[in-house]
């Protein structure tokens, strides 16, 4: 069963589709959500889940489930999963601080769905109308791509026909003190869907989920994926000690190094880079590679330009 | 689908491990007490059902909740007869909060914490080996969760065996944003009670062994088969449950199962004790159970165990296997006057009943509206 991604979605600093992620060398400004969605309902969303929201919005608009404010698949049969670990580190920290400073009588009743780490995935629910399985990831470096493997599982298990996942991390004082530096604020998204399903509804295909591991290492998870891939990998995506160790002859891109740290979202991001690149003319499949050596594990996911279009019988 | 589950582990305020606490639970032993690690002069309420792990009253650590981890996946490994190397062994973890207790400390107080401790696959790595592990943030219903997602595992292939856990220790934002609401805290948490007064929070951790059905009989115990668990979302309000998407994961839990609602023995409620939650989950079984809703016995071990968020539908799993086990069924503690809605069920009150059990229902419900249920068979 081949799993595709028939939508794609981009919430960063100066780039919000695929073409421009995959052009971008430094973020430039700031995603702003009001102007994306509007500012109703926004007021006490906290960050991530604004940047969701955006990044929810894109990807189902790129992938043609929604149009015009109207979700048109059955929504009881699309699954949510978004990953991020950073997202609600901010009210957790910032309420505790207000506890000790005031007592529970300084605390706003407002914050209450913000303590939950979950909240990002249950608004992009709530705004969409999304009832399938809603999953919050929040594994450490990898956590996007786990993302990824664990949506195409919900297809292949038959429990969804499309998976929205989405990656995003949100900067702010708290967050930047707890990685050491500044952080990506924003994030991506991708639709993926069982390749009948796509067909069915005359889905546009951006990209081929390929194999994926999660190991100790990325050397050995990217030498497992190469070894299995049916065509030669022709280039990676990694970031910091995990693009050290990678095959230094074919080109790799460390996305964190144009975005600042990306942490939970940073699968997505690269998805969406490699797509950006298929668009533009990059042939043959790419491996997407997070968390170091130095990480309790390191997942690795293939991903495979879409097939060219069926050559028509030649003329005889 | 009928997973093996060859081993079981727990910790929670009323026990050390799966053994104790079912005895406590048997014999109407609640965990409630003073809370031991949050100021009391800075909240309204004072009691909670606490694992009594810190230094000294009053002095909290970070790394609790990774502590109460891997104390249940180490006995549930164990009772498996799998060992401590589990480097081949995914292990999923639901959990409500992760270590954002330990990022409170950190912020506030300045202890040394890092974001690789926000999830638990660095501890996992350090103790068992295992580079394949995830921990998923799904509120209250979040243990059961990953029972689905590791059981889709094992029918995909993916695995031979998976541990399937839960954890949760008490955030002070989460505790404290709570008491901001709650002019009177509750005395006692009162599943289904007329006079529930709401939600009190727990410590807890919970850890299933799972197996793929195609195998032979592995070394370790054979607790029950896992038939089947269904997820759904309301997608309908951040805080309050919806009814109707409720009946709809009882539903396709028993779809998933291939069982009907006549089949089951025991339902083990996710019950809160908040006014709403127990409401609408006595309500969204009456709707799915119709004239069946008094064949299965009904309890639930939050009146004793407390709220312990993420790691409750696991721990909730565990107590049915070992009902399944005993022929011992624990007490909904506190339960003087039921609700309307479930008047004609067989409640267990008071004391400890004896009941042979053969299929269990497990609830488990969370913030942002998403429920699971959980199907399970006596060996």
């Amino acid at each position: 069963m081949s799993i595709f991604v028939t939508g794609v979605g981009v919430a960063l600093p100066g780039a919000d589709t695929a073409a421009a992620l995959a052009a971008a060398v430094s973020p430039v400004g700031s995603v702003d959500p009001a102007a994306v969605l509007g500012k109703k309902g926004l007021r006490y969303k906290d960050r991530a889940t604004q940047l969701g929201l955006v990044a929810g919005l894109r990807v189902l608009t790129d992938a043609g489930l929604w149009r015009d404010g109207v979700l048109n698949v059955d929504g009881n049969r699309v699954a949510v999963l978004v990953s991020s670990n950073l997202g609600n580190v901010d009210t957790a920290c910032r309420v505790a601080r207000t506890i000790a400073d005031e007592g529970t009588r300084g605390l706003s009743p407002m914050d209450t769905p913000n303590a939950s780490s979950n909240i990002i995935a249950s608004e992009v629910a709530i705004r969409f109308g999304l009832h399938g399985p809603n999953l919050m990831v929040c594994n450490g470096p990898g956590s996007g791509l786990d993302a990824l493997r664990w949506g195409a599982a919900l297809l292949r298990s038959g429990r969804a026909d499309q998976a929205v996942v989405i990656g995003v991390e949100p900067d702010n004082e708290i967050v930047r003190e707890l990685v050491g530096g500044p952080v990506a604020d924003g994030g991506a998204a991708l639709v993926l869907e069982r390749s009948e399903a796509a067909e069915a509804r005359g889905a546009t295909v951006h990209a081929e989920i390929g194999g994926h591991v999660r190991v100790a290492g990325p050397a050995a998870g990217y030498e497992r994926l190469a070894a299995g891939e049916p065509a030669p990998l022709t280039g990676w995506f990694a970031s910091g000690a995990a693009a050290e160790v990678l095959p230094a002859e074919l080109p790799g891109h460390d996305l964190s190094a144009i975005w600042g740290e990306l942490s939970g979202a940073l699968g997505l991001v690269q998805a969406a880079a490699a797509i950006g690149g298929f668009a533009a003319g990059a042939r043959g499949p790419v491996c997407l590679v997070a968390g170091s050596d130095d990480d309790d594990g390191s997942a690795a996911l293939v991903l495979r330009p879409p097939a060219p279009a069926a050559p028509r019988p030649a003329a005889v | 689908m009928r997973l093996p589950i060859t081993g079981i582990g727990a910790v929670a305020s009323i026990g050390r491990d799966a053994d104790e606490i079912f005895r406590n639970l048997c014999a109407g032993q609640g965990g409630l007490g003073p809370m031991r690690g949050f100021d009391h002069d800075l909240y309204t309420g004072t009691q909670l059902f606490e694992i009594d792990d810190r230094p000294e009253p009053g002095v909290d650590r970070t790394l609790r909740a990774t502590g109460f981890l891997l104390d249940a996946v180490g006995q549930a490994a164990r009772d498996a007869g799998l060992g401590d190397d589990l480097s081949d062994c995914p292990v999923l973890v639901g959990t409500g909060l992760r270590e954002l207790r330990s990022a409170e400390l950190w912020w506030r107080d300045g202890v040394s914490f890092g974001p690789e401790r926000l999830h638990f696959g660095t501890a996992l790595r350090e103790r068992f080996g295992t580079p394949d592990t995830h921990t998923f943030s799904n509120a209250c219903s979040a243990s059961l969760y990953a029972l689905a997602l590791g059981a889709d595992m094992l029918a995909l292939g993916e695995a031979d065996t998976v541990i399937v856990a839960g954890v949760d220790s008490i955030t002070e934002s989460m505790f404290g944003l709570a008491d901001r609401v709650q002019p009177e805290p509750p005395g006692a948490l009162r599943t289904l009670d007329v006079n529930r007064k709401g939600t009190i929070l727990g410590d807890g951790a919970a850890a299933v062994v799972l197996r793929r059905e195609d195998l032979p009989p592995s070394d370790g115990a054979l607790w029950g088969m896992l038939r089947g668990v269904g997820m759904t979302c309301d997608a309908k309000h951040p805080t309050a449950p919806d009814q109707k998407y409720v009946a709809e994961a009882i539903r396709q839990a028993h779809a998933h199962a291939g069982t009907k609602p006549a089949d089951v023995d025991l339902l083990m409620l996710h019950g809160t004790g908040t006014p709403l939650n127990d409401l609408v989950e006595a309500s969204a079984y009456a709707e799915v159970f119709g004239p069946d809703a008094g064949v299965p016995v009904v309890t639930g071990i939050k009146p004793m165990t407390g709220h312990t968020s993420g790691s409750a539908g696991v721990l909730s799993l565990v107590t049915a296997l070992q009902v399944m086990a005993t022929g011992k069924v624990p007490p909904l503690i506190g339960l003087e006057q039921p609700i309307e809605e479930a008047a004609g069920l067989r409640l267990v009150r008071g004391q400890e009943a004896e009941h042979q059990v053969s299929l269990a229902q497990v609830h488990g419900f969370g913030f942002g509206g998403i429920n699971a249920v959980a199907i399970v068979e006596a060996p």
